[in-house]
């Protein structure tokens, strides 16, 4: 197996399990503030195997950022398809999401946004850390 | 404290320490002897051949194989990664899950734009800082304690 796909499997499955501890997490924290929320089982299990796919996308993708043969350009272009793509498909399984192009057009928007905005603060931190190091080895 | 060597050619060659309690200086020095006499065999086309840690670039890991990756060449090593990077001295650092480096041997830190910090070594070995590892090599280039 390509070491890449190894290493997203690998990640995935180290990381996959954030994922409903997470959403045990903000389910707890919403029904401190709702007195009326109430989550069926059906819903809890599609939340569970939902953000299971999620932080698992999330951690195997960060792979993508490290194949060398790739421009940096695919390397973001398809680091970014994947988590859209996996937002997209887990928000509309769960209903968290309208099915409605105007709707998914809008969190499209947000999406990216946010996606920016991480990805600005985090090139911005790795390029003081490079310039850190660099002033060491000299 | 005293230091003083005693040329022997009759006896094993050994740095014994005598001090109070163990100190920076006694690490230190056990550090360096035991790196300095860290013995490893990398082969290559059934040959072996002895390499002084200080010649290593890195140690990697591909397909489950350990190698040492020296100027020119690849070796492959019998000695599992975790336990290198017990025996190793403060020259080395993990920089990945597969990747120890000789910090005297990088020649420059590389951010790119998907947010990865690159390691460029001397010889034009290329490998990642994962996010795990990075506070140590930090740590280790003196950014941080």
């Amino acid at each position: 197996m390509n070491k890449y796909l190894k290493s997203f499997f690998h990640r995935g499955f180290v990381f996959g399990g954030f994922g409903p501890i997470i959403t045990g997490i903000i389910y707890f924290i919403i029904s401190l503030f709702a007195d009326d929320f109430i989550v069926s089982g059906k819903e809890m299990v599609f939340a569970i195997i939902s953000t299971y796919i999620l932080a698992f996308m999330h951690a195997g993708a960060s792979v993508f950022n490290q194949i060398e043969e790739w421009s940096i350009v695919k390397s973001v272009f398809f680091h970014f398809i994947t988590l859209y793509f996996a937002y997209v498909f887990c928000y509309l399984f769960n209903d968290w999401l309208e099915f409605d192009l105007r709707v998914i057009m809008v969190f499209t928007a947000i999406f990216a946004v946010v996606y920016l905005v991480i990805w600005i603060t985090v090139v911005t931190l790795i390029k003081i850390t490079e310039k850190h190091l660099n002033a060491k080895l000299k | 404290m005293k230091c003083r060597t005693v040329i022997d050619k009759d006896r094993e060659e050994e740095v014994v320490i005598y001090v109070h309690e163990k100190n920076s200086l006694s690490c230190e020095i056990e550090e360096l002897v035991m790196g300095k006499s860290l013995e490893i065999f990398g082969y290559k086309d059934k040959n072996a051949v002895k390499l002084s840690p200080s010649d290593v670039f890195c140690f990697t890991v591909e397909d489950n194989k350990v190698y040492a990756v020296c100027e020119k060449e690849k070796y492959q090593i019998k000695q599992r990664l975790y336990l290198l990077e017990e025996l190793l001295d403060k020259d080395f650092v993990k920089i990945n899950q597969s990747c120890i480096a000789n910090i005297r041997k990088i020649s420059k830190f590389d951010a790119s734009l998907t947010g990865t910090l690159m390691v460029s070594f001397k010889n034009g070995y290329r490998d990642y800082v994962s996010r795990r590892q990075l506070k140590f090599v930090k740590e280790r280039m003196g950014l941080r304690k």
